[in-house]
């Protein structure tokens, strides 16, 4: 979250987290870790029961009694929640850097990214963070240039047209989604069809999850470009471009329960 | 208040999954994928997210890291707050 403050702060969101951890303990934590945002100190949970979210699967005595379920809120100043973030599996959360991606379109310096070149078309693809861990949900984009004259196809297209997508084919990846901006509907005339497509410069935005637990250190997310360049009048076979993006992933900390 | 040894039975079977889960993770063991998918099972088991997209946040002040109390005013940005709810920062 550390990490990924200085991006959404660009955007004008700040971060704060809950717990119910005192604030001695949280104090310790952000001595310990140089945090730069509000740790709030739920002693009792009463906030995180007021929210709804208080987990009751864990027994009286357990150390992890009082949690909540993790949930992630985007809050407007008005107070309404904008978006959600749940992940039903306690060790996976979603990057701030994923939210920025996602919301504001907004990437940091220095993320990973690889310049892709075929027939008519020029891809950038890269992560949002260059750094995350096992169990995460991270943010990537895909920025198409397209030159004049020539189309790809929209990811609703039917066969026998391919529809413009970016797939991690990797077993670190558990899940994954990835959407273009709406499509143009336009009648190609040496088709004799009206179909979805994309031109000129335009950026899809996705996020994947990361397998747990995955070892600490730098892994590399191997995935695939799909499209197809058609010109007014001819199409060029459709291209996969392969790609690998490297991401360090930072070692988690589990306690022991009692 | 019920005494200790009064826990609902799948309160207690779920206890017993998750303490499997922690002594195994604390001692660097591996964890069988099978206890694994037990232990988020029961922890996620009836989970609920709290206040949908729309809907206000419950009002709130707490103290933050540095005693002060803070509530949404003090805490958002022009374009809001990311508002994370997590499990400890103890462990």
């Amino acid at each position: 979250m550390e990490q990924s403050r200085a991006l959404l702060e660009q955007q004008g969101v700040r971060l704060a987290a809950v717990s119910y951890d005192s604030q001695d303990t949280l104090h310790a934590f952000a001595e310990k870790y140089g945090i730069g945002f509000p740790l709030l100190s739920d002693r009792g949970s009463a906030v995180i029961r007021r929210f709804g979210i208080f987990n009751s699967n864990i027994a009286p005595g357990l150390r992890a009694h009082g949690v909540p379920h993790p949930v992630e809120y985007l809050v407007a100043p008005d107070g309404t929640v904008v978006r959600k973030y749940f992940v039903p599996n306690y060790q996976h959360r979603v990057t701030g850097s994923a939210v920025a991606l996602r919301e504001f379109g907004a990437v940091g310096n220095g993320v990973p990214a690889l310049t892709l070149q075929s027939t008519a078309v020029t891809v950038v693809v890269g992560l949002a963070s260059a750094t995350g861990f096992a169990g995460q949900e991270v943010g990537f984009f895909a920025r198409f240039e397209v030159e004049p004259g020539w189309h790809v196809y929209g990811s609703s297209v039917a066969a026998p047209y391919t529809p413009t997508a970016v797939t991690f084919d990797d077993p670190k990846v558990v899940n994954q989604s990835f959407q273009l901006p709406p499509a143009e509907l336009v009648r190609l005339a040496a088709l004799d069809e009206t179909l979805p497509v994309h031109s000129g410069s335009f950026q899809g935005i996705g996020s994947i999850l990361l397998k747990f637990p995955l070892d600490a250190g730098p892994i590399t997310l191997a995935g695939r470009v799909r499209f197809q360049p058609c010109s007014e009048t001819v199409c060029e076979p459709p291209e996969m471009l392969p790609f690998e993006l490297t991401l360090t992933l930072e070692p988690f900390m589990v306690a022991p329960h009692r | 208040m019920p005494p200790s040894d009064s826990v609902p039975e799948d309160l207690a079977e779920k206890a017993a999954v998750m303490k499997e889960f922690g002594r195994l993770r604390a001692a660097g063991e591996p964890v069988p994928h099978d206890l694994y998918i037990r232990h988020v099972n029961a922890t996620n088991d009836r989970y609920a997210t709290g206040p949908e997209p729309g809907e206000r946040i419950p009002e709130f002040v707490l103290p933050d890291h540095n005693g002060q109390q803070r509530n949404l005013a003090g805490l958002c940005g022009p374009n809001g707050l990311f508002l994370v709810f997590h499990r400890s920062a103890d462990w």
